[in-house]
């Protein structure tokens, strides 16, 4: 006898046990019509589409753990980046900001316009 | 999408298998009763918009892992169990009485059938129950998932998500398990 066999040959046997007492069987009656007064209905059309790629994904459970653990990590890792440019450019003005003030040059000197024009003949000479 | 009578009619064909599956699981026919309520309760409330065809194996997957939680909220109270019953004295380990033994699993007589065959036929029936709740859990889930309620081996393999190579070991080692333990207790199918 081969496993199908033999487990056709449980099943039949298994079924044959399958009467209940009668608290037994009424509870199961009362479970269901309990579960059945708890149906879910069906999901508006656009609803739907999302239902089933939640069920693709498994669930909440497989949401939480595929789409959105992915999605904080990518938002959390473009706030650094963010953050980190903002900061290097106000580093970067600040030097500039350092380099004029210490500069022997006054820095309303760069406001002339005389003094811009001799700065582009020197330039162009050059 | 499942109807309502779609859902009562599919309950009403797998309930008391599930019943019994939580009883070969969890040993306690109250417990195995809250086990089954829970999980139709639960197809019901996620997953009664499903088509029909879909509902198996999200049922015995929900049962499945049903029983699983049984064993994890015992874990932790045998814990605390184990911690009190040391500071008062309690009851001894001599408890044999099999949860079994409380089913009902004789079933009706079937017309014409002498009282000895239909002795016989619940005693086989007793002996193959006993043997089924002896098996490893992983054989046990497996055999009775495909040889019980019929699913294919792929349905088999996502309800206990595992591969499908795993189920086909499990199910060939309960089917010889099964085979060889009936065979010690002079049964032969």
């Amino acid at each position: 006898m081969n496993e199908n066999q033999f487990g056709d040959r449980v099943r039949h046997i298994l079924n044959q046990g399958l009467e209940l007492d009668s608290a037994a069987a009424e509870r199961l009656r009362l479970a269901r019509e309990r579960a059945l007064e708890h149906q879910r209905p069906e999901p508006a059309p656009a609803l739907r589409w999302a239902d089933n790629v939640l069920g693709n994904l498994g669930g909440w459970s497989g949401v939480s753990l595929r789409l959105l653990l992915p999605a904080a990590l990518l938002v959390a890792g473009l706030l650094t980046l963010y953050t980190w440019q903002q900061n290097r450019q106000i580093a970067e003005l600040e030097e500039i900001d350092t380099l004029l003030l210490t500069d022997e040059l006054p820095i309303d000197a760069y406001l002339d316009r005389g003094f811009q024009d001799w700065l582009k003949k020197r330039a162009a000479e050059q | 999408m499942a109807s309502r009578s779609e859902l009562e009619a599919f309950l009403i064909g797998v309930e008391r298998r599930a019943f019994k599956q939580a009883v070969f699981a969890v040993r306690d026919q109250d417990a195995a009763l809250d086990i089954v309520q829970d999980a139709m309760l639960r197809l019901a409330e996620k997953y009664g918009h499903r088509p029909v065809s879909e509902l198996p194996l999200l049922f015995h997957r929900i049962v499945q892992n049903a029983i699983r939680d049984y064993f994890r909220r015992q874990k932790v109270r045998s814990l605390w169990t184990t911690l009190l019953s040391s500071l008062a004295p309690g009851r001894g380990e001599d408890d044999d009485s099999d949860p079994l033994d409380s089913l009902h699993a004789a079933g009706g007589a079937h017309p014409g059938e002498q009282p000895g065959e239909q002795l016989e036929r619940t005693q086989v029936l007793e002996i193959i129950e006993q043997e089924i709740t002896r098996l490893p859990e992983r054989q046990r889930e497996a055999f009775l998932m495909r040889y019980w309620n019929e699913l294919n081996v792929a349905e088999t393999a996502l309800a206990m998500r595992c591969s499908e190579g795993s189920v086909k070991t499990h199910c060939s080692r309960a089917v010889h398990a099964l085979a060889a333990a009936l065979k010690a207790r002079g049964i032969e199918l």
